[in-house]
């Protein structure tokens, strides 16, 4: 039973990672480590830090962010992400999605919480 | 606050890299270099970051960010299947299936499809050259009383039931060199267009430089 759960949660964190780090650079540009820092406390999405990377180069690939390199004033070369016009798009329309879903999951679960207190 | 890197822990960062590199063995050797980059200055920025720097400490930095063969391996299942819906390669589409498989339903579906098509494709093509060679045991065969539509070799005692008659003859040889590549053809386009919809793409966008 907890082995099917964590399975579960872990195919939810690995469909909503896409949205989050889409998400995280809504406001502007982030590298890696500043994305994860962002995920990790505004949710609990990332298990191995790794993951985001082939993801980011996934969603680089689709033409929805972009990449620089820049070098850090810590001397480490950098590699900015940022949201291309397309990426935008898609990002405000899985935002519409994912809160259209999350409502109603909330409404159709919030009795059965209420309930089993 | 940052702390130093010695020259040990530099040891373990390079082994922890090389084992990433070996794991991401068939992308193009100018990605693998970036991606190294990238995971290096993640390494060195979490590690300087950390109030005393130590080996137990590098360790727990370098087990955060997971297995290098675990993010090798997310990389080539993205460049394998961005490679296959792109290409026409059957071997490269189906081994984008089989890793799609291990991940979803979907993917399972998706490959079992694959596979039966492309068997029933080269029987196709087969078929043709099996005809030349035994003429009275390859055919089309199709029942009288029921549905059965069955190809392939019959024995001689199979060929003398009355209740199956073989219909094409030798217009087998046409018949299977036509209808063999259309159905490969039409698998490898099915699953390219299976594979695409597996990693939906608002924009694709192959080899895009770095801005």
């Amino acid at each position: 039973m907890g082995g099917e759960i964590s399975n579960w949660e872990a195919q939810i964190r690995k469909g909503w990672l896409e949205v989050a780090i889409l998400a995280t650079l809504w406001r502007g540009r982030l590298y890696g480590l500043e994305i994860i820092r962002e995920l990790e406390t505004s949710s609990d999405l990332i298990v191995a830090e790794g993951t985001i990377y082939p993801v980011l180069a996934r969603l680089r690939n689709d033409g929805l962010v972009e990449a620089e390199w820049v070098e850090g004033v810590s001397g480490h070369p950098r590699r900015y992400y940022k949201l291309t016009s397309a990426g935008r798009k898609r990002t405000l329309i899985l935002a519409k999605h994912s809160n259209t879903f999350l409502e109603r999951m909330t409404a159709l679960i919030k009795p059965l919480l209420a309930e089993a207190k | 606050m940052t702390s130093p890197i010695d020259s040990a822990l530099q040891g373990l960062i390079e082994a922890y890299l090389k084992r990433l590199r070996q794991a991401l063995g068939s992308l193009p050797p100018e990605e693998i270099a970036e991606i190294v980059r990238e995971i290096h200055g993640h390494i060195v920025e979490r590690a300087e970051s950390t109030q005393t720097l130590n080996e137990a400490a590098l360790k727990r930095v370098l087990g955060a960010l997971g297995e290098p063969e675990d993010i090798g391996s997310l990389y080539q299942s993205r460049a394998m299947v961005a490679r296959a819906r792109a290409g026409m390669s059957p071997l490269l589409i189906v081994m984008s299936a089989i890793r799609w498989a291990g991940r979803s339903a979907a993917g399972l579906v998706a490959c079992l499809f694959g596979v039966m098509g492309y068997v029933l494709g080269i029987g196709f093509l087969v078929s043709p050259i099996l005809k030349m060679l035994y003429p009275d045991r390859v055919g089309l065969w199709v029942g009288r009383q029921y549905w059965n539509l069955s190809m392939g070799t019959l024995s001689a005692a199979e060929q003398g039931q009355a209740h199956s008659q073989e219909v094409l003859g030798w217009w087998l040889i046409p018949f299977g060199l036509i209808v063999g590549p259309l159905i490969l053809l039409l698998t490898t386009l099915l699953l390219r267009w299976a594979l695409r919809f597996a990693i939906p793409a608002a924009v694709v966008r192959r080899n895009q430089p770095d801005t």
